[in-house]
């Protein structure tokens, strides 16, 4: 297997003697210009008109390459003996002086024809150097901005067609496979094979490939196909090669990264997790195992009072462990996918009072108010998750707030959805932290009330509100220029649309 | 009657601990974080403290340090058993005692009583210590069990008498490496073979110990006088 390869004095010829449209009319006009001032200096003698001839040959020569001076050099010595020399109007070449001009214009239009094509050739060169910089460099900026695997595949495919004006093809190995990152025809893929095996060429049939073996992911096949005729240089797709070849080890390394951070916040959450029920459990569990065992020591010791309100106290705590359960159980559950089917059609303003006669008992003095149209607004959804929710809000505005403190729920119909605002006059929340209230295991500030808050409440009623395609926002004050706000908007279910 | 200073921000806690202490004839202030304990410390001259280490303001530890830079009030720290660390680091801060979440109020009541013997004990050096079959008179340097004369080598008596000394309170391993071998930082293995030898003398089923028990990964507890 031979590749042709062109016979390098044929095209050092064609490739001199190549004569465009604009170079033989300069030519042309050349010409002319040295006819008339060849005339015109005739007087003065053969030599003098010979010279503005050379001088002419020269011009063209350096305007227009070879060819043209060739040709020039010819028409110059016909003119020159036809008309200039003696005998005049007759062709005579039988003296040493009528060979000589035309000896004499040939060479000079050889050498200034060779001097200028050679510099030609050599600002050529440059230009197309200059040009391949500039393509490298604008592949690499685009490159640069690739920073995932898909990217730096359409980018590269992209910008090579682009900026080299052909198309270009990646291929990966996955496994022992290698498989392209695009559709390519069939061809491409068995060229890409070859390359990986190194097996053949680097090119063949118009295509150029390079086996590409970054330093942390698979190695890779880049094919090249050369759309233009001009032939690119080696070193130049090698430089390509080495480009793709950074941008893979940089997806891969950003790759890398993002998945640390995943496996790092899963830590975290397991984290938060652990420290969450070994607090809100034992602590509930504390509190009902001192009173149960101070109950049984010392039962006849302790005043009826005390004792009731041990008892008391035992029930309010394992209502306490049952509802962090349920925000638990709530919590993996909206984290497994959504909120459990089937929902149900609720009335928003029932749902609030049945929450609200729940919390009741932990209210204290607190004033709760509640606000709804008539009639109900409904909503789909799952009513213990829901009603988990507005306790759960409930709770943070008791919690978060003084004995005397308000809270007011008000419930009314916007554009299509149900909204619920909860607001209080309590610590409320600090601005910073506003949206991580909504994050699993915060607790918005470190005060005494923080301790008993779990902070799965939020968390849950977004998860859920999210599921159901509402949102929930907190905001600040709530009541009486103080307190937090939290505002559900949920989707109105059909039947209270119509 | 006795001062005792709980400190805990859990209102549930306080609920149960404040009238059952009470009952028990003790009179209690609470405090709900670091800085108010430490107040309250100052003004009420507490006989215990009763401290939780999850505080919302100040670190647990630095309570007992500050505590501890102005009085000798025993301290008995309230923790949940993940805060192991904590625990130990508390102990060697100062802290005299702990009970694990949760508890039953026996034990809290036995710690309460343990501690108070002890620092009152400071005070003027017991002579005997008692409890069950066992005896031990300091004076004479001499361990009897149901009676009958125990021989101890000098290295186990000190590390008895240490104990006994704290009896019913825990004792870490730290406290009895100095006592035993002169550096709280040499090896626990040493410690566990001794304490092996001490039951073998003074338990009746040295595999199921009732006067010396272990306190995992912290130490080491002598059963109260009797």
């Amino acid at each position: 297997m031979t590749p042709r390869r062109p016979n390098p004095i044929a095209g050092f010829l064609a490739a001199r003697l190549h004569l465009h449209r604009d170079d033989m009319l300069r030519t042309a006009v050349v010409l002319a210009l040295s006819i008339i001032a060849a005339f015109a200096v005739h007087p003065l003698g053969e030599v003098a008109s010979a010279l503005v001839f050379v001088l002419g040959i020269t011009i063209a020569g350096a305007l227009s390459g070879l060819a043209a001076a060739l040709i020039a050099a010819l028409a110059a010595f016909l003119v020159h003996n036809f008309y200039l020399t003696e005998p005049a109007l007759t062709f005579r070449i039988a003296t040493g002086g009528d060979i000589a001009p035309l000896v004499v214009f040939n060479l000079c239009a050889l050498v200034s024809g060779v001097l200028a094509g050679q510099l030609k050739d050599h600002a050529q060169a440059a230009r197309s150097s200059n040009q391949q910089l500039q393509s490298l460099l604008a592949l690499s900026q685009q490159l640069q901005s690739a920073i995932r695997l898909p990217d730096v595949v359409a980018t590269v495919e992209r910008a090579i067609h682009d900026i080299l004006g052909a198309r270009a093809a990646l291929f990966r190995f996955e496994g022992e496979t290698l498989r392209s990152l695009a559709s390519v025809e069939a061809h491409w893929q068995a060229f890409a094979e070859r390359i990986a095996a190194q097996a053949g060429p680097s090119g063949e049939n118009g295509l150029v490939g390079r086996r590409l073996q970054p330093a942390n992911s698979p190695d890779a096949v880049l094919v090249l196909e050369s759309l233009r005729r001009e032939r690119v240089a080696p070193a130049f797709i090698d430089a390509v090669a080495n480009m793709v070849t950074l941008a893979l080890e940089r997806a891969a390394l950003a790759e890398q990264i993002t998945e640390r951070q995943a496996v790092a916040r899963a830590e975290q959450l397991k984290t938060a997790l652990l420290a969450s029920v070994s607090h809100d459990f034992r602590t509930p569990l504390t509190a009902i195992s001192a009173s149960a065992s101070s109950l049984i020591a010392y039962g006849e010791k302790l005043d009826p009072e005390t004792s009731a309100g041990l008892l008391r106290g035992i029930v309010e705590e394992c209502e306490r462990l049952n509802r962090y359960t349920a925000n638990l159980l709530e919590m993996s559950r909206l984290e497994a996918g959504g909120v459990a089917q089937p929902l149900q059609i609720l009335g928003a303003a029932e749902m609030v009072a049945a929450a609200l006669h729940r919390v009741r008992p932990r209210a204290g003095g607190r004033q709760m108010l509640l606000q709804a149209p008539a009639p109900d607004l409904l909503v789909a959804a799952n009513a213990a998750l829901f009603e988990l929710v507005l306790i759960n809000i409930l709770d943070n505005a008791i919690l978060y707030s003084e004995e005397d403190a308000r809270v007011e729920i008000a419930i009314f119909a916007e554009q299509g959805a149900c909204r619920i605002d909860i607001a209080d006059s309590g610590q409320g929340i600090p601005e910073a932290a506003l949206r991580r209230v909504f994050e699993r295991f915060y607790r918005a500030g470190r005060s005494e009330a923080a301790g008993r808050g779990n902070g799965l409440g939020l968390a849950i009623a977004k998860g859920f509100v999210e599921a159901l395609g509402g949102t929930i926002e907190a905001t600040v004050p709530g009541l009486d220029g103080r307190g937090t706000r939290i505002t559900i908007r949920l989707p109105l279910a059909e039947a209270s649309k119509a | 009657m006795t001062n005792i200073l709980l400190v805990d921000d859990e209102p549930a806690l306080i609920a149960v601990l404040k009238p059952v202490l009470g009952a028990e004839g003790y009179s209690v202030a609470t405090a709900s974080g670091g800085a108010a304990a430490l107040r309250m410390a100052e003004d009420i001259k507490p006989e215990v403290v009763l401290l939780d280490l999850g505080l919302p303001d100040i670190d647990g530890k630095d309570v007992i340090r500050a505590l501890r830079a102005t009085s000798t009030v025993p301290i008995i720290v309230i923790s949940a058993r993940h805060q192991e660390g904590e625990k130990i680091a508390a102990l060697d801060n100062g802290a005299d005692d702990y009970v694990n979440k949760p508890f039953e109020i026996g034990e809290l009541m036995a710690r309460i009583r343990a501690a108070i013997r002890r620092s009152s004990s400071l005070e003027n050096a017991p002579g005997t210590y008692r409890s069950g079959p066992l005896e031990i008179d300091f004076p004479a340097r001499r361990v009897s069990l149901a009676g009958d004369t125990v021989k101890l080598s000098p290295k186990e008596y000190d590390l008895l008498r240490t104990l006994a000394l704290s009896a019913g309170q825990v004792v870490t391993h730290k406290r009895l490496l100095a006592v035993g071998w002169g550096s709280d930082t040499a090896d626990s293995q040493y410690l566990r073979v001794y304490i092996g030898l001490l039951r073998q003398k003074i338990e009746e089923d040295p595999s199921d110990p009732r006067l010396l028990v272990t306190e995992p990964g912290v130490g080491y507890r002598l059963a109260s006088a009797s």
